[in-house]
């Protein structure tokens, strides 16, 4: 009986996590370097299965708060770490790692974004690279729907000025009839 | 001022932080990668799996939990107390000099742990899963021993916050006669689990075997 319970168990969660694994890793490489992201990929998993009687029917949001959660310890303890690290640095010189913030790309728009208060910047991202709606990014941020929304339009609002600013220094107000490539 | 309509269209501003995605270029993860990290995941116990657990750890949750987190303060506010230590006066503590340049280079983290503490409960044949459940897990090597305090550097950390330094208090040479109780030397390599601030005995911390070794390897695999 508690084996059937276990079985049935596994074979639940495995199928749920075969879903997560792919977008919780790249909500992880969109945040930090991906060593980090390994490491809390597998710790995301581990709360997950833990958890597996909670995993709600619309499991991914959920597992972005999870995810985001197990990336702020893990950027707690990577301080710490770093002093550790520094020990055996002599014996396994760290490999550099690209920092996800290089990547070239829009740079206004990243500069946009890192002109933004790190809240609304997080809004904007689970918003347009996690493509979730204002109901889903609540569930991630553990706010109300409604919250979300109000927060979502006012980050919006302020991107847009931020971006508006950088595309178009002053003096060039007809410069940007086309798209941009 | 055609552009302000254009960049208050949110699909266009949606359609512009996406090209910023800095994941676009990641490829799909392997499929036996995922495979074996949901195996890896689901070999880790759960607390619900079991609801009618071996007698020992039955009920103990709740406070394990409790005690652990007390201890984390403990251990917390010891190693805030610990780091103001000594300068390069030449009596520094046998730990490597950080050179990352870091502001607070110059500060060692310590765990301080205590001893198994006399109890009339009975030992458990040590298994991986009640192992998983400790707070603090490392493999360390004794540098020495004085005053009743031992002096662990760690090597590998399995579970915890990493620490430069790991100071177990030995109140009594006569604690290391109790049954599973650690008898540290210096110079020889431990592996050394804690809960709430205290060392496991009873075969769960111990002079580092491969059977030990092994022991850790499944409890705290992933």
């Amino acid at each position: 009986m508690a084996m059937d319970d276990d079985e049935e168990r596994r074979r639940r969660f495995e199928e749920t996590a075969r879903g997560l694994v792919e977008p919780l890793r790249r909500f992880l490489a969109r945040r930090t370097d991906a060593a980090t992201a390994d490491d809390v990929l597998a710790d995301t998993l581990l709360v997950c299965w833990r958890r597996a009687d909670q995993i709600p029917a619309e499991a991914l949001p959920w597992a972005y708060g999870v995810a985001r959660n197990c990336l702020a310890n893990a950027e707690r303890g990577e301080r710490r770490q770093r002093r550790v690290a520094a020990k055996m640095a002599t014996l396994s010189p760290p490999e550099v790692v690209p920092d996800p913030a290089d990547d070239p790309g829009d740079e206004a728009v990243t500069a946009a974004l890192a002109q933004l208060r790190p809240a609304e910047a997080d809004l904007l991202r689970l918003w347009a690279w996690e493509q979730l709606g204002p109901g889903e990014i609540a569930v991630v941020l553990g706010i109300t729907p409604n919250a979300a929304s109000i927060r979502l339009h006012r980050a919006r609002q302020h991107l847009a000025a931020k971006l508006r600013k950088i595309d178009r220094p002053a003096g060039h107000e007809e410069s940007r009839e086309g798209r941009r490539p | 001022m055609t552009d302000e309509h254009e960049l208050d269209r949110d699909d266009d501003l949606r359609a512009r932080l996406r090209a910023a995605d800095p994941a676009a270029s990641l490829g799909p993860a392997r499929p036996d990668g995922v495979a074996r990290l949901l195996e890896v995941t689901m070999s880790h116990d759960t607390d619900t799996l079991v609801p009618e657990r071996q007698t020992g750890t039955h009920g103990r949750n709740p406070l394990t939990w409790l005690v652990a987190a007390a201890a984390v303060l403990v251990i917390a506010g010891v190693g805030i107390w610990a780091v103001t230590g000594p300068s390069e006066d030449g009596t520094a503590p046998p730990v490597a000099e950080s050179s990352d340049g870091a502001e607070d280079a110059d500060q060692v983290v310590i765990t301080q742990l205590r001893a198994p503490a006399e109890s009339s409960g009975r030992c458990m044949v040590p298994t991986a899963e009640v192992l998983g459940q400790q707070q603090v897990a490392f493999a360390g090597t004794v540098d020495e021993i004085t005053d009743g305090t031992v002096v662990l550097t760690p090597t590998t950390y399995y579970a915890g916050d990493e620490a430069d330094r790991v100071e177990v208090a030995q109140p009594d040479a006569s604690m290391t006669d109790l049954i599973g109780a650690v008898d540290f030397q210096v110079g020889a390599s431990y592996l050394v689990s804690a809960t709430g601030g205290q060392v496991t005995a009873c075969g769960f911390s111990g002079p580092a075997t491969p059977a030990l070794e092994q022991l850790y390897a499944d409890a705290f695999a992933g």
